[in-house]
């Protein structure tokens, strides 16, 4: 028999939060799918799965490079480098993305959810072009991404940091960072790949009516699913020696 | 902090101009291929009965592609640095390797896709074949040498916790990410349909329609990568060149402190108005598509 270390069950339930943020940053983040490639919807041209991960990944850089020099490196410091990472990258994509939408296909920037952009107050529905679902990225698609990134890193960094401190224990801290970081990198994937069956793939972020409706269903089915992630983190660190 | 101030900031602009080179080189690779979602309407044209002769490969979303050839690169890297070969060697070695993986995914999936598409009349050009997949390696490689480059600084000369393989995962997922948003909406949304009016935006009813005529003779791949060099491929490059460097500058100057995360958030303060600012400028020069009511109610 297994004694169950209340320590171990607080790491489980963190790794469950942690995978309920990345899911929730999903929907955060304004995605348009194959439409969006081709200036067809509002967001960024790519999947949700590509763009969750790929920020919440250099957050992962940011937050271990974090974590490996600071030594007191605090829980809220690991998950602001990891913040900040996610938010840069995305910041940089959105902004090189609109530079693209602006002056390469030249349209301008309009949301098909809102008929007034909630934060600067310009009219959206006239700036739509013929047959379109709204094209580029408005301020509140911007905000909404950075918001969303922003919760992508933090949850990242979070798994990141209670998986190096279990296998930290067990085996070398080189290896036990590679083993957090491919177990970090795939509660990303599992989390992207959720919320992309409730928002079908597309939304355009916090403004989107799809937003509210899909949000509390796809955060219940995440944080089980992390859940299960986590208790798979612990199970196999009982296989680990050094 | 491993190195000295100066050092640390000619690695961090080292590492910059790498990765801007790795953004550029990766979306003309997307681009030479015609992958990721601007592919769905090169798949989709024979089934509008417009026959072609661009690339259409599309192994996977472009992150995990990328991914999967940086990886091999970092990986056959990591093997020879460790049999004491000379860096730079290790990693031209390791990125050529990576490059040739996806050179064989690329004409096993070319054919492949042209092979599903028979009914439609869509025929396998060889000479496409045979002339485009070496400039796909090519521009592979060179994102390769480049993200193996960036992991190698990263893991041997600043310290990073990670190993050279999962760094170069790590941004050669990050890479895919960026040039799918970015550099491929000049491929998909300007250059794929370019017969119609620049700015008029595109209607989903002409999806499929794809230019096949080019400036001289029928359009190939070589001519969409030879009009996205000039703009979409750059610009990807200026999106992770900021990433690399950005996420990375605030610590080199301001140490592992709150401080320097405060820093970070500024940037991305920075972004948000110069993106809204775009916004403006687009929206005062192509002015709205529609009249608003009130306005058309008012001249009635």
């Amino acid at each position: 028999m297994v004694a169950i270390d209340p320590t171990l069950l607080t790491n489980i339930l963190l790794i469950g939060l942690s995978g309920t943020l990345i899911c929730l940053a999903v929907h955060f983040i304004p995605v348009g799918g194959a439409p969006a490639a081709m200036a067809q919807a509002t967001g960024i041209g790519t999947g949700t799965v590509e763009l969750a991960a790929g920020s919440g990944l250099v957050g992962l850089i940011t937050a271990s490079y974090m974590y490996a020099y600071e030594p007191l490196a605090s829980i809220p410091l690991v998950m602001a480098a990891g913040a900040m990472g996610s938010m840069v990258m995305l910041a940089s994509t959105m902004f090189a993305g609109g530079l693209i939408y602006a002056y390469g296909v030249a349209v301008p920037f309009a949301s098909a959810q809102v008929k007034k952009d909630p934060i600067t107050g310009d009219r959206q529905d006239t700036y739509i072009s013929k047959g379109t679902q709204g094209q580029g990225l408005p301020t509140i698609c911007f905000v909404s991404g950075i918001v969303g990134a922003a919760l992508g890193g933090i949850g990242g960094a979070l798994i990141y940091y209670v998986l190096v401190g279990i296998y930290g224990q067990l085996i070398s801290a080189t290896s036990a960072a590679a083993v957090a970081g491919v177990f970090t990198l795939g509660v990303f994937y599992v989390n992207a790949v959720v919320p992309s069956y409730g928002v079908g793939g597309t939304i355009e972020g916090v403004h989107d009516p799809k937003f509210k409706r899909v949000v509390g269903k796809d955060i219940f089915t995440s944080f089980f699913v992390s859940i299960l992630c986590g208790l798979l983190a612990v199970l196999i660190a009982g296989g680990i020696s050094p | 902090m491993v190195l000295d101030l100066t050092m640390s900031m000619a690695i961090l602009a080292l590492m910059g101009a790498l990765a801007t080179i790795a953004g550029c080189l990766e979306d003309l690779e997307s681009d030479v291929g015609s992958q990721s979602n601007p592919n769905s309407q090169v798949q989709l044209a024979p089934q509008m009965g417009f026959l072609h002769r661009i690339f259409n490969k599309a192994i996977s979303g472009e992150p995990i592609s990328n991914g999967m050839s940086a990886v091999i690169g970092g990986t056959v890297t990591t093997v020879l640095l460790s049999q004491k070969f000379y860096p730079l060697t290790a990693i031209v070695i390791g990125a050529f390797f990576g490059a040739i993986i996806l050179g064989i995914f690329a004409t096993t999936s070319y054919a492949g896709r042209v092979a599903s598409q028979t009914r439609f009349k869509q025929p396998l050009y060889m000479d496409i074949m045979r002339y485009t997949t070496p400039s796909i390696i090519g521009h592979n490689f060179i994102m390769n040498f480049c993200l193996v480059a960036i992991a190698y600084i990263q893991f041997e000369i600043l310290g990073y916790p990670f190993t050279i393989p999962f760094l170069a995962l790590i941004w050669g997922i990050s890479v895919g990410a960026i040039g799918s948003s970015v550099g491929d909406v000049h491929y998909g949304g300007e250059r794929e349909f370019q017969n119609r009016e620049f700015g008029c935006g595109l209607n989903t009813a002409l999806s499929g329609r794809i230019v096949r005529k080019a400036e001289s003779g029928l359009r190939n791949s070589i001519d969409n990568v030879w009009f996205c060099a000039k703009f979409g491929g750059p610009a990807t490059g200026i999106a992770l060149g900021l990433t690399v460097f950005f996420s990375s500058w605030p610590t080199t100057i301001f140490g592992y402190t709150w401080k320097a995360i405060g820093v970070g958030v500024l940037i991305v303060v920075v972004l948000i108005i110069m993106n809204r600012l775009i916004e403006l400028n687009v929206r005062h020069a192509y002015g709205p598509y529609k009249e608003e009511k009130n306005e058309k109610e008012a001249k009635a």
